[in-house]
């Protein structure tokens, strides 16, 4: 029966994707995690591989042809789908994944290193464990060759948010508020921190303003841990409460000169609305204050300016007219 | 057989071997892939082997000893990705640090990236909060509820994603750069040394043929990229021994070298926030007077520092003169066009 299956298998493969290494490499992931989470629902397995619920199962399909000579029925890595969750019978030794090879554990090393806080050269060290020792060397080089920006807050503040997000521990900040420019304290349950436009973020539930906010990690000036603690939020609460949504009304549109738009157009979070004939360009920013939008414009330096929504180009204006009198 | 079912029962076969198996003994369990000529079925198992190296599977030669015949093993101990030691906050620092990185929508090794994240829940006995606060980083910043693609998103993760393959393997890429000062079009040949962030802007770094020396690339101005495809598993430089990419991604804006050193003084009315008097660098001197900030650096690309100035509330430039001159003529063009 083993020759059959193994010919058949052959014959049904599905046509090869356009990167075959890809697919390697998600079901050396796939199939460990499976075994680890009996029963995992398709639907779950597919996210978390960052594929479809088809591709998934085309995935299972190719894995049944995989095994090892003499390619009895036993040899063959077995996995299947019973009411829309999978199930590995054999696995074949794949119970877990590889080692970090050394591009994956050099692209965590430099967001690690770019985030920082105290545990990080902790992390590192660990990472580079992680790598087959023959390709340590090649990590040490590669980590050399990439710089993702240097960490945006003191340590201390940033080991102490870690902290608190890992246990669910709610924090008191004092930090600085650029609109007013003022510093105040806030009690806040640390959600997760992320980028946005260059700067980092942490962002929870504000309990004094009780919503969820983001604050910029260089403007929290102490964080203290405090024993209260949360329940993590909902994914619903999450994807709902984006950054920046508070601000988000109509988005922000700038005009850039050619020169500006060769800059813009490709920077995160920037998206194209309409292109000039002479290469210029109309961009929308979701999510941006009319303060963020009059700094990017003149970030330009004169090759740029908000448009729209009015009250936006009205602090455009406005901002311009005060810079230009100090020039008088 | 397929080549990647080929390197799965490979894999599976040396995984589950004893002892270091033959190469004979693997010719006779691969017929059909291992055949023909001697030379070009060790060619072939040579290749194969340096890709299952690439996906992190280590299958190495084992010389004879006493107890075991010479052959081909992969060492279960280097095989399998083993329990990272961590605290829970270190953790949560690789978790948060990875996906933030991811949901920035263009990051090198993007893809990497994800797999990395994703072996992370194997590598952390425990990861419990932690991951649940990287889903929420990813959460925060995917627009919809499709499964999000590494390195599948806009121009900018594209060419981060070939110069990253290009970075590591060492080969020389072609672009077609739009130049910062002139506008001009440029067709250069480039050995690629490394990528920097700085900002929300990546930047490349190499050696430029055109120019003979080491240059920075802004990714949005590069319009065309391609990588030597020629030889692909060998290298086509050596980066530098002296090179400190740290150095130059570390540089401000005005720090590139466009013209002569020149001493410029930039005054900020009070109140100055703290990252106002940070943005300016660590290489600045800052002293207060009479409720100001005065700002002295030396500039190399003066234009850039304007820029900088203008995008800075109650900033102004004081000198020198010209570029003063320059501050006042751009915020009065742009008030004309306001009124």
């Amino acid at each position: 029966m083993s020759a059959p299956r193994k010919a058949a298998a052959k014959r049904e493969a599905p046509a090869a994707k356009a990167d075959p290494r890809e697919r390697l490499r998600r079901v050396l992931f796939l199939v460990p995690y499976a075994v680890q989470h009996r029963g995992i629902p398709v639907k779950e397995l597919a996210a978390k591989c960052g594929i479809t619920e088809k591709e998934l199962l085309e995935d299972l399909d190719f894995l049944l042809g995989v095994g090892c000579p003499p390619f009895a029925p036993d040899d063959f890595l077995d996995l299947y789908v019973e009411g829309d969750r999978v199930y590995v019978a054999l696995h074949q030794s794949f119970s877990r994944p590889p080692r970090f090879t050394e591009s994956e554990a050099a692209a965590l090393g430099a967001a690690a290193q770019a985030l920082g806080g105290e545990g990080k050269d902790r992390a590192l060290a660990a990472l580079r464990q992680s790598v087959p020792r023959d390709r340590r060397k090649s990590f040490d080089e590669l980590m050399g060759r990439l710089y993702a920006g240097s960490p945006p807050a003191p340590g201390s503040v940033l080991g102490r948010l870690q902290r608190a997000i890992g246990e669910r521990r709610e924090v008191r900040l004092r930090y600085y508020t650029a609109t007013r420019e003022a510093e105040s304290e806030r009690t806040v349950r640390p959600w997760t921190l992320a980028q946005r436009f260059g700067h980092w973020y942490l962002y929870g539930f504000d309990l004094s303003r009780d919503r969820p906010l983001p604050f910029r990690l260089d403007r929290i000036r102490e964080c203290a841990l405090t024993d209260a603690r949360f329940e993590a939020p909902g994914a619903a609460q999450l994807s709902k409460a984006r950054l920046f949504s508070e601000a988000q009304g109509e988005a922000v549109r700038v005009r850039l000169a050619p020169r500006a738009a060769a800059w813009a157009v490709s920077r995160p979070g920037v998206v194209l609305v309409a292109r000039d004939e002479d290469g210029g360009a109309v961009v929308e920013v979701p999510g941006a204050n009319e303060d963020w939008a009059t700094r990017f414009a003149l970030s330009f330096g004169g090759d740029a300016e908000v448009i729209a929504p009015p009250a936006a180009r009205r602090h455009f204006a406005e901002t311009v007219r005060r810079s230009l009198a100090r020039y008088r | 057989m397929q080549k990647a079912e080929r390197l799965l029962d490979l894999a599976a076969f040396l995984l589950r071997a004893a002892e270091p198996v033959s190469w004979r003994e693997i010719q006779e369990q691969f017929p059909g892939d291992y055949g023909g000529s001697e030379e070009a079925a060790i060619r072939k198992f040579e290749r194969d082997k340096a890709e299952l190296l690439e996906l992190g599977i280590p299958v190495r030669w084992d010389a004879q000893d006493e107890d075991r015949p010479a052959g081909y093993l992969i060492d279960r101990d280097e095989f399998y990705l083993p329990n990272l030691e961590l605290p829970p906050e270190d953790l949560v620092l690789l978790y948060l640090a990875g996906s933030a990185a991811l949901a920035q929508g263009a990051f090198p090794y993007a893809k990497d990236l994800a797999h990395a994240l994703n072996k992370l829940s194997f590598a952390a006995r425990a990861p419990g909060a932690s991951e649940t606060a990287a889903l929420a980083a990813r959460h925060l910043s995917s627009d919809d509820a499709a499964p999000a693609r590494p390195g599948g998103g806009g121009p900018l993760a594209q060419q981060l994603e070939e110069l990253s393959a290009a970075v590591m393997a060492k080969k020389r890429v072609h672009l077609a750069y739009q130049g910062a000062e002139r506008r001009a079009r440029t067709e250069r040949d480039v050995d690629p040394y490394g990528l920097y962030q700085s900002g929300s802007a990546w930047f490349l770094v190499g050696w430029c043929h055109l120019r003979r020396d080491v240059r920075t690339f802004h990714l949005a101005r590069i319009l065309e990229l391609s990588v030597n495809a020629a030889a692909p598993r060998t290298p086509d430089f050596a980066v530098p021994a002296g090179f400190d990419l740290h150095a130059l991604a570390t540089r401000e804006t005005w720090e590139y070298a466009i013209h002569a050193p020149e001493r410029c003084t930039v005054r900020l009315e009070g109140p100055v926030s703290p990252e106002a008097r940070a943005s300016f660098g660590p290489r600045a001197q800052l002293r207060e007077e009479d409720g100001a900030v005065v700002v002295e650096l030396v500039a190399t690309n003066a234009e850039a520092l304007l820029r900088h100035v203008l995008a800075l509330e109650r900033a102004q430039v004081v000198a020198p003169a010209r570029l003063r001159q320059q501050a006042r003529a751009v915020l009065d063009r742009l008030a004309e066009r306001l009124a």
